[in-house]
């Protein structure tokens, strides 16, 4: 009679353990199950790593020629010697070239005289790693005077590999900056505008059809032409990103406003009113804190436009320029046929365009069906 | 409905003269001209009367008058017809414009209609073999095609062709038939040649359609009427095709406002890349080489073609959806 009054409390079923989740809860539950979002993730997660420690990741410098390798195609990795043994490290063959007396052009063929183990955490040019810390580690390298190009050299002899590396430095942050400065505007004047209505309304109205009523491309190309060709790297760059988020910020504030002036008369707004709140009171506490998780897919799914366009831009030879380095600039080289056909490599950046649009793709998609996580089932 | 058209008409007129505004604008950004640049190299190639040549370009263009005084030259002509010359050419952009504009539509029109005729398909049928293979595939496909531009895509075509065939299809005509006269031969040269550009073009659109489409279809099939229409007996093509797709149609609709500018611009990389005769590096180089006239032109061109489709869409959107009114 003693042991048993107690009565042990029973499991809990699926549902009942479901609904005492919070909604954070739910929405990781929910962006859990998206396993390309996952996949996404990481992808993304490991591209954003290797471009902080570009140096580290890159056998090379972005600007180290090899004059006797110029556009000399990907250096193959050994696993077999000559004599049919396994081999750990992999090794390269060094590179003998001959000039071809009827095309004038070089030619590479690998010396199985010659062989190059792959050191791992071996230790080659110096760099700076995150800032101030200088080292001269690399991941892998060969010993002097071997040579190691996994994705080819370009016209001057750059290992594209080392530069694709660097150059994801621009290629992955312009966007994210871009649509910083995009959201800025566009979540004010978007809140702003819905939470008002009115003439502050009407106007950023018109303004944004404005915006949208001139072609995106056109537009884009005409604005990166006015970023000034004398202007030091760095303001370049910012050109760029605000060229970008200039031209987009548009669609981002009639988004948002359509979420405000959905809440604007909730309840919880009406009662914030009631209990003597300040405008700004209600706008950064009350209405801007509920539009955070749609404005984020907003955010991701505007990211990849924006990378795509520094793309193209670059590659056109109008968004960023030499001595800077990003995908789309070293796209720009495969722009003459000549050079594309010769050095067919030189397209390989376009597969981590590919990559890094495709995951931000898949987040973005994954974060949509999440930001909304009891729709559906 | 016609009141409805007629205001949005003009509200139309001010937005255009807006956007010309911001057009000039952004024209008048870049540091210097084309006639200072011009000028300084026909000096750099030491040609005699440079700078007086360019004194009288820049009377004639009236370069040293202040920008709004510019404006409403430029405007005030452009109303009227009067679209100036292009510097680069030394001709009249109207001249320029027409001269490449059927080429271009002969290009874009054809990869419209393709590209939004597969996308539709691939996509409806996506939407109703969800998570199949086949739908896993064309997922696949789909974000390869979001995921690279069409120029691109475009220039891996070329390296492909070039690997299979050996020859190599930039342009529009193979060397010997560039000045040849019409005939089935060269004809069949210059469908060869098209195969790279309206391949990357329709990958790319297609892609976009597609997911779209998909998208849409797959939130409307599990709207309740779809449920209520198959429990009256309805057979299923029918409720696929009369009902659900009929309403799935709306994102496409809106986005077809774009599509009369994007006939015009919307492949100007990928032309550019294989360097075709056509609007879109008419327009690029202009912008690179500050022909003002020209490329300001074409820009509220474009802008005058979206703004005029956009209420076409909504037209559109009215005769698809009776339930929407503008009044």
């Amino acid at each position: 009679m003693t042991a048993n009054s107690i009565t042990t409390p029973r499991a809990l079923s699926q549902e009942e353990r479901r609904a005492m989740l919070s909604v954070r809860q739910l929405m990781w539950l929910r962006f859990r199950r998206n396993r390309l979002a996952i996949a996404g993730c990481a992808i993304l997660a490991v591209m954003y790593l290797t471009m902080l420690l570009a140096g580290f990741v890159a056998p090379y410098s972005v600007t180290t020629t090899h004059e006797r390798y110029v556009s000399a195609a990907p250096t193959q990795l050994h696993l077999v010697d000559a004599d049919g043994r396994l081999q750990w490290p992999p090794f390269v063959y060094g590179i003998t070239s001959k000039t071809d007396p009827h095309t004038f052009r070089k030619i590479y063929t690998p010396n199985p005289q010659e062989v190059y183990p792959i050191r791992f955490f071996g230790r080659g040019e110096t760099y700076h790693l995150l800032g101030p810390l200088q080292t001269d580690i690399h991941l892998y390298i060969v010993d002097d005077p071997g040579k190691i190009f996994l994705m080819g050299t370009d016209r001057n002899g750059r290992d594209l590999f080392s530069r694709i590396i660097w150059g994801s430095r621009i290629s992955l942050t312009v966007g994210l900056v871009g649509v910083l400065l995009s959201l800025t505007i566009g979540a004010f004047l978007g809140t702003v505008s819905g939470y008002f209505g009115g003439a502050i309304d009407m106007v950023v109205q018109r303004a944004i059809e404005v915006i949208s009523n001139i072609p995106q491309i056109p537009l884009w190309l005409a604005l990166a032409a006015a970023v000034p060709s004398n202007w030091d790297p760095v303001k370049v760059y910012f050109g760029i990103a605000v060229v970008l988020s200039l031209v987009t910020w548009g669609g981002l504030a009639r988004q948002v406003r359509g979420i405000v002036l959905g809440l604007r008369d909730s309840d919880f707004v009406i009662a914030a009113r009631y209990t003597n709140c300040s405008t700004f009171r209600i706008l950064s506490r009350h209405l801007l804190p509920n539009t955070f998780s749609h404005v984020l897919v907003i955010a991701t799914l505007a990211i990849p436009g924006m990378i795509l366009g520094e793309t193209a831009l670059s590659f056109l030879g109008l968004g960023i320029r030499p001595p800077l380095t990003s995908w789309g600039v070293l796209l720009n080289e495969a722009q003459q046929v000549r050079v594309l056909l010769q050095q067919p490599w030189s397209l390989i950046p376009a597969l981590f365009v590919l990559a890094t649009v495709v995951s931000f793709n898949f987040v973005g998609d994954g974060l949509r069906d999440a930001a909304d996580p009891f729709s559906g089932e | 409905m016609l009141e409805y058209i007629f205001r949005r008409l003009l509200i139309s007129i001010p937005l255009l003269f807006v956007i010309a505004i911001i057009g000039f604008i952004t024209m008048e950004l870049p540091q210097g001209d084309y006639v200072t640049r011009y000028i300084a190299q026909l000096e750099a190639s030491g040609q005699s009367g440079a700078r007086e040549r360019g004194a009288e370009l820049r009377r004639v263009y009236r370069l040293d008058d202040p920008a709004y005084a510019r404006f409403v030259t430029w405007i005030s002509r452009f109303v009227r017809g009067d679209f100036g010359d292009s510097f680069y050419y030394q001709k009249p952009v109207k001249t320029l414009i027409s001269q490449r504009l059927p080429l271009t539509l002969a290009l874009t029109i054809p990869c419209f209609l393709i590209s939004w005729a597969i996308g539709i398909s691939l996509g409806i049928f996506s939407a109703t073999h969800q998570y199949s293979l086949a739908d896993n595939v064309l997922t696949v496909v789909a974000f390869l095609g979001l995921g690279l531009p069409a120029f691109l895509v475009a220039l891996v075509l070329i390296v492909a062709t070039w690997q299979i065939t050996g020859d190599v299809y930039t342009g529009l005509f193979s060397a010997q038939y560039a000045n040849a006269p019409w005939s089935l031969v060269k004809v069949a040269d210059l469908a060869k040649h098209l195969v790279i550009p309206v391949g990357a073009v329709v990958f790319s659109g297609m892609a976009w359609v597609m997911r779209v489409m998909r998208g849409n279809l797959l939130d409307e099939l599990r709207v309740n009427y779809v449920q209520a229409t198959r429990a009256k007996g309805v057979p299923e093509r029918v409720v696929i095709w009369k009902h659900a797709v009929r309403n799935a149609f709306h994102p496409l609709v809106m986005a077809l406002g774009g599509v009369l500018a994007w006939l015009l611009s919307g492949t100007a990389i990928v032309e550019q890349v294989i360097g075709l005769p056509t609007l879109g590096p008419l327009f690029i180089q202009a912008t690179m080489e500050q022909d003002v006239y020209l490329s300001g032109t074409i820009l509220i061109l474009l802008s005058s073609l979206l703004v005029f489709g956009n209420l076409l869409a909504d037209i559109g959107l009215a005769l698809l959806d009776p339930r929407i009114r503008y009044d």
